[in-house]
């Protein structure tokens, strides 16, 4: 479905990415996992095509992605994005109801299967989106300060999964919160993933998390690509170096 | 010049690990918003030994910022203490004069928050804003102050001479916050607060930042009074811990205690919702329910997320003791 061929990408004369490559079945998770500064989230904007790749090509089901509007717009109908800090990623003027169903008004013509019903009633629809991430109808009309971070968090993932997506990408989506909150996060991804066959893109700096919730795992260090394999590999020898590194740092936190 | 200063942290290890006694030690403090009579901090106690770490862990809303904020001298107006009291070695710091917290601020108790890159002004240079912090609590020569603050940048691991000369926004994240520890040490503090010193960096920089406060508080045999949201920051460093929940300590004791035999029921659910790397992968992450925010206005605060809430919940629990040094706060555990 997603396929990178050797992009680079330099911002002045720093190059951020370096030669990456690498690919994604529908219906499979990816975690990227790195430091501050290692290019995963540059990585992520080059896949939503918010910046032009220097070499190298995007190819999303068929369609290069071009940071073109024309090919943007067919390529956002099925790349969403939930982005770490959800409170500024809502648009504080309006009430949540309306920015959850934003994408829809973009692509009158696109039918996602849980809101056949509904599809010509936007309340009902954002009724439905809040129903699949697990928030109460109560709170539609509210606005996103008076929301708590977990809440807004799942108003984003509302959003991020209204045109039912092939791919949803989630930059840090849960370090801002609670670890209770997190937990509710994490399981409310996978349950969207296996119900919608929606595929994930998960970025973040903590593997465990990245364990639990994807089913390959790239690691990701200055632009380079060291090290990638299924989840289930995660302990094997032949593992980068910095792959063990991280992998010794994540075990020490059980005491 | 390192010499000297060597040996004057010596002296001072010296004088305060006189006793076993605590160095820092909160009782009973209530705080309560003004206008409309409300307890947002709940008739808590702790106490910090000298060279120890206390991680005082919660989720957002629980108060443990507003304690931190009143130890410093520092709450807003319309928020006040309405009882207990707080001693920081022989200060009262309840009963000092805005003027008399000015001296102890700073140079007894240091604070580290999560906010990095809001610790040093934008436009003047690092060094300059050090030798400030040094000249401003004692009449100091410029060279020796300059002296001082190499000193302490080195003892954080930064390159003393190039940050002495950088603007902040020419530093990472970790280097600033390396610097505003370095900033925060500078006087020998008795006690660091670190708010949250690690939220804003990512994991392995994070670590490295609270390994070296752990190493500094074993050296200067300081105080750490550790802020976080995140338990495994605790579990590795600190020596005891406190769980609290809507203004209410539920859960304190040995770091090894807790963690071994937690006793209340939102310290257990803390435990098995985190999430660890583990050769056999979990499906589900266990859940608690409800949103950190729901806090219950009469007995346990923990009440409407708790599963075991039984009629006795409305009354707030004694506190009893667990095992030594452990206590609890819950009518459920035994």
């Amino acid at each position: 479905m997603l396929e990178i061929n050797s992009i680079t990408k330099t911002y002045d004369t720093n190059p951020v990415l370096k030669d990456i490559t690498l690919s994604l079945n529908q219906g499979e998770s990816l975690g990227i996992i790195g430091e501050s500064g290692s290019g995963k989230s540059t990585l992520a904007r080059l896949i939503l095509g918010l910046d032009s790749i220097d070499e190298g090509e995007i190819i999303f089901q068929g369609i290069r992605v071009q940071h073109k509007r024309n090919s943007l717009k067919k390529v956002r109908r099925h790349v969403q994005i939930v982005f770490q800090d959800p409170a500024s990623s809502l648009n504080p003027k309006l009430p949540v109801w309306k920015s959850v169903v934003e994408p829809l008004e973009n692509y009158p013509d696109t039918i996602p299967l849980f809101l056949k019903e509904v599809r010509n009633n936007k309340e009902l629809m954002a009724g439905m989106l809040f129903n699949k991430v697990g928030l109460s109808q109560e709170l539609l009309e509210r606005y996103p300060h008076q929301l708590s971070g977990g809440q807004k968090q799942r108003v984003a993932i509302a959003r991020g999964i209204s045109l039912q997506p092939a791919l949803l990408i989630c930059d840090e989506p849960t370090s801002s919160l609670d670890v209770s909150v997190q937990a509710q996060v994490l399981n409310l991804l996978k349950e969207l993933k296996r119900d919608l066959n929606m595929s994930y893109i998960f970025i973040s700096h903590d593997l465990a998390a990245v364990q639990f919730m994807c089913d390959q795992i790239a690691v990701l260090k200055n632009g380079t690509l060291l090290d990638m394999f299924r989840t289930e590999e995660l302990f094997s020898e032949i593992r980068h170096d910095y792959t063990k590194k991280l992998v010794g740092l994540a075990l020490k936190d059980i005491l | 010049m390192e010499a000297t200063i060597e040996k004057q942290i010596k002296n001072a290890g010296d004088l305060v690990h006189t006793a076993e006694e605590s160095l820092l030690e909160i009782e009973d403090l209530t705080i309560t918003i003004d206008s409309v009579k409300k307890d947002l901090v709940k008739q808590i106690d702790l106490s910090i030994k000298a060279g120890e770490m206390l991680g005082l862990v919660g989720e957002s809303g629980s108060g443990k910022s507003l304690t931190a904020t009143a130890l410093l001298g520092l709450l807003p107006s319309s928020l006040q203490i309405t009882g207990g009291t707080i001693r920081l070695g022989n200060h009262q710091i309840t009963s000092l004069s805005e003027k008399e917290m000015r001296q102890v601020r700073g140079k007894e108790i240091a604070y580290v928050s999560q906010n990095y890159q809001s610790f040093f002004t934008p436009f003047i240079k690092i060094g300059k804003q050090f030798v400030e912090v040094i000249q401003s609590h004692s009449p100091t020569k410029k060279s020796e102050a300059k002296k001082i603050v190499r000193y302490w940048l080195n003892k954080v691991n930064l390159p003393a001479d190039r940050v002495f000369n950088s603007y902040p926004f020419q530093l990472s994240g970790g280097q600033l916050q390396r610097a505003a520890i370095a900033c925060a040490i500078l006087l020998r503090p008795r006690l660091i607060i670190a708010d949250e010193p690690t939220t804003a960096l990512d994991v392995l920089t994070g670590e490295k930042i609270l390994d070296l406060l752990r190493g500094l508080q074993k050296e200067l045999n300081c105080a750490i009074l550790l802020i976080t949201h995140d338990l495994k920051h605790v579990m590795n460093r600190s020596d005891e811990i406190a769980i609290m929940y809507g203004g209410q300590i539920l859960e304190r004791g040995r770091t090894c205690d807790v963690y071994q035999n937690p006793a209340h029921p939102y310290t257990r659910l803390l435990f098995q919702s985190r999430l660890q790397l583990s050769k056999e992968v979990t499906k589900e992450l266990r859940t608690i329910y409800g949103e950190p925010g729901l806090i219950a206005e009469k007995g346990c605060p923990f009440a409407r997320r708790c599963p075991y809430v039984f009629e006795a919940c409305n009354e707030i629990p004694q506190i009893k003791t667990v095992s030594d040094a452990h206590w609890v706060a819950c009518h459920a555990a035994n």
